[in-house]
């Protein structure tokens, strides 16, 4: 959704909410998927499904939000699964030998962050490409996560942590209101505030950005930490619902992430993206998954059927923007 | 009997409304050095990319020792007897020399399946004993000097039986001491019977290696004339024409010294470059393309890191020098590619113009979307922007209206140094006189302004004082009636000493 303002000089500004076309697109998409799912399982449209569709999509809505602004500034970040991993197994151990709850959470998330910072640092300072720089943190973190582990999980998180996670607010499961609110967050970064603008400056063009007087640096560290925390955030969802880390959690994550953003209209080239769009992409893979697995469908059609999804969007991106 | 190895007759050539080239006749003897003489934008490009294939003419013919050739890509020049060596060489830096010899046309066996390296290593050894006989031909070509590339371009063009030989701004990269070696070279190539044109600005290597010159101007071909015949003034005068008159231009300056610039170098491409410009005027910097000025403007903006030097806003030296640092202290630059330096396109109007003056319309984080629309609203309505539609994406908008908007972004910023580098580039006539006046308008309001431009009557019509630079440094300062086509063709091109 992006807001517009009268351009007629002299009138009152008037705030209209304006849909953005592409992502009343992927709306389409998804309300076709989930009618088509609603008429071949009677259990698909119930209230326990759609939360739990949800839930399940929780965490790919993290790293997929995170993910979606790294993309419009122009970058990738390949190593958000294992710098999930490392903050799950860090984390974990804080928690399992008895470090307060909050303590706990910041630590984890400022794993997270330095992962993050480790890359963008990379990525702006030395000018180092995105996609080799977050392929080699992927490595690296999880080297880390597998060493520090010995390649064991790690349990015993305790009850109080994990009541958090898997407790409701105002009914509605505690990770979906998480999701909620960071949604919310990086809606008003992206739409209202200078960083937004930077981010979007930059992914657009670079060098334009740079001589306007953007801090393209200091931007581009900046989504590389967020997107490090996001998937730290992820990371503690995760091991609260399952009370046990494991150093290999994250294995394909940014795969899914990325589907969901291109689904949500972002594109690779950088400059363009929604997390509206995002969020839907990430509901339609959610759906997907679901409705395939009520119906019985194997598991490696559910993998086609991903695959398929994100190579229509693009078609239907091509046909319809002609870019 | 064939009197000429190359004629181009009545060749013509528009881009749009522009003419490019228009009747244009070029012929040139059998082993006969022909230099191209004429300004940046004089035609010399489009006239030697139509002879290689690059571009193709719009009417004209074009004939070969005496037959006519259709010359419809750089495959077609190539096979009539036409070779081109750019001024940027085409080489594909990793592979050898001999590779880089028979690129696009290597030597196979099995029926083109197999590349025969080492006939090809033959073949290039053969040829390149008679040139250069230090070069190994199975080397990278990025190990050679640059110098040692351009003699392998030239075999390239021998491989190919080139009768024709055509080099652009040949001598860019090369010590006098190379030159001399190319100057040898030439005379045996002329000695073969190869035909060779030569487009230099350096008059002292057309007065040493070239035969006959042919000079444009403008699009059209104004003479041509036997070296030995002439001296270099009087081709310089031919190359700009007459006098052009100053249409009534407003000084607005003031005494008040806004910006200066001290022993501003980074490394050859600026050397020790100082200047000052007062409130109120307008100050132009011509030259040649290359001879450092968008490096210039870029030293002051922050861009580019420089080497050494300073630059002061209104008496304060500019710290920590970056793109930041520069736009803090007051100085804007709107690049010379908007495309690749100044816009955002899919971005609106108001956010392009925002964009470094995002704080002024940021309350507790937030953007204040209403303050920032008035704002633009009023500068761009204040730049005559029309349509007057700040929503839309800059990149739907004319090059006149976007360079607007990038003017507009400094105002924004309340700039106190406008700096412009070619700022009418890619704009139509009628859009052109309106950033004419737009920068009157900033020199009324008490901005010191700095222009780059190759267009000389652009120049001349709305400085107050010129620079002229060559090869990184400013050679002279003109003012008043000075400003003249031919004080700044003479400062920008001519050669005091070839070894300097």
């Amino acid at each position: 959704m992006t807001t517009q303002t009268s351009t007629r000089p002299g009138s009152r500004p008037a705030l209209r909410l304006k849909f953005n076309l592409r992502d009343a697109g992927t709306l389409i998409g998804l309300f076709i998927i989930m009618v088509t799912f609603s008429f071949l399982s009677p259990v698909f449209f119930t209230v326990p499904n759609l939360l739990n569709i949800l839930q399940q999509s929780s965490i790919n809505a993290l790293i997929a939000l995170g993910m979606t602004m790294v993309i419009i500034s122009g970058g990738i970040d390949l190593s958000v699964g294992p710098a999930a991993a490392l903050s799950a197994v860090l984390g974990a151990t804080l928690l399992a030998s008895g470090v307060p709850v909050p303590l706990a959470i910041l630590a984890t998330l400022g794993v997270g962050a330095l992962c993050g910072l480790f890359s963008g640092t990379l990525i702006a300072y030395a000018g180092l490409q995105p996609f080799i720089v977050t392929l080699g943190g992927l490595s690296l973190f999880r080297a880390i996560a597998l060493i520090y582990t010995g390649g064991n999980p790690i349990f015993g998180i305790p009850l109080t942590f994990r009541s958090l996670i898997n407790s409701d607010i105002l009914g509605i499961p505690t990770p979906i209101v998480i999701v909620a609110v960071i949604a919310l967050l990086l809606w008003t970064v992206m739409n209202k505030t200078p960083l937004g603008e930077y981010i979007l400056a930059i992914g657009g063009n670079e060098e334009a950005a740079r001589v306007a007087g953007v801090p393209v640096k200091r931007t581009k560290v900046t989504v590389y930490v967020l997107s490090g925390l996001l998937a730290s955030l992820a990371s503690l969802i995760l091991i609260g619902r399952l009370g046990a880390a494991e150093p290999t959690i994250g294995s394909l994550w940014e795969l899914d992430a990325i589907a969901a953003a291109a689904i949500g209209g972002a594109s690779l080239m950088g400059g363009k993206g929604s997390i509206f769009g995002t969020l839907i992409g990430v509901i339609i893979l959610g759906v997907l998954r679901n409705g395939l697995t009520l119906l019985n469908i194997q598991a490696f059609y559910q993998l086609l059927a991903t695959g398929l999804i994100i190579i229509i969007a693009m078609l239907i991106d091509r046909a319809t923007r002609g870019k | 009997m064939e009197q000429f190895r190359l004629t181009m007759r009545g060749i013509s050539k528009s881009y749009g409304n522009a003419a490019a080239l228009q009747e244009v006749d070029f012929s040139v003897r059998p082993g006969e050095v022909h230099a191209l003489i004429g300004e940046n934008g004089a035609g010399k490009s489009t006239l030697l990319n139509i002879l290689s294939g690059v571009r193709g003419a719009d009417s004209g013919e074009i004939s070969v020792d005496g037959s006519p050739v259709q010359i419809r890509s750089p495959l077609s020049a190539r096979q009539a007897g036409i070779a081109m060596i750019h001024q940027e060489l085409q080489h594909v830096p990793e592979l050898s020399v001999a590779q880089n010899m028979f690129l696009g046309r290597p030597l196979t066996r099995a029926g083109g399946w197999w590349v025969d390296k080492k006939a090809q290593l033959a073949r290039a050894t053969l040829i390149l004993k008679t040139l250069d006989p230090t070069i190994d031909p199975d080397t990278p070509i990025r190990n050679l000097k640059v110098s040692q590339q351009q003699i392998v371009e030239i075999a390239r063009a021998l491989l190919d039986n080139a009768r024709i030989i055509a080099m652009d701004e040949p001598t860019s990269s090369l010590t006098p001491r190379e030159f001399d070696r190319l100057a040898a070279l030439i005379g045996d190539l002329k000695a073969t019977g190869v035909s060779l044109i030569y487009v230099s600005h350096k008059m002292n290597e057309i007065f040493r290696v070239c035969d006959r010159a042919t000079i444009m101007r403008d699009g059209r071909q104004v003479g041509v004339v036997n070296i030995r015949d002439e001296d270099e003034e009087s081709i310089v005068a031919r190359m700009v024409g007459r006098k052009i008159d100053k249409p009534d231009h407003q000084a607005f300056v003031s005494d008040r010294e806004v910006l200066r610039v001290e022993d501003l170098t980074r490394g050859s491409e600026v050397v020790s470059a100082s200047f000052s410009v007062r409130a109120g005027e307008v100050l132009g910097v011509a030259g040649l393309v290359g001879a450092g000025r968008t490096e210039l403007l870029k030293l002051i903006a922050g861009i580019d890191r420089r080497t050494r030097g300073t630059v002061s806003v209104n008496g304060r030296a500019v710290r920590n020098y970056s793109v930041r640092a520069a736009i803090q202290a007051g100085i804007g630059l709107v690049p010379e590619d908007r495309k690749k330096e100044g816009i955002i396109k899919a971005r609106a109007v108001k956010m392009n113009m925002a964009l470094p003056s995002m704080h002024r319309f940021t309350a507790a984080g937030l953007i204040s979307q209403s303050r920032l629309g008035r704002e633009a609203l009023r500068v761009m309505g204040d730049l005559r922007l029309r349509p007057l539609d700040i929503e839309k994406p800059i990149g739907t908008l004319s090059g006149g209206n976007q360079q607007k908007v990038i003017i507009g972004r400094w105002v924004a910023a309340d700039a106190e140094v406008f700096l412009f580098d070619e700022p009418t580039r890619g704009i139509d006539i009628g859009a052109k006189s309106e950033i004419y006046h737009l920068i009157e308008k900033l020199a009324q309001a008490g901005k010191a302004i700095v222009v780059v431009s190759s267009e000389m009557t652009e120049i001349i019509r709305i400085s107050d004082r010129v620079l002229v630079m060559r090869e990184g440094r400013i050679t002279r300062e003109l003012t008043g009636s000075a400003i003249t086509e031919e004080n700044i063709a003479r400062y920008a091109i001519k050669d005091i000493d070839p070894g300097a």
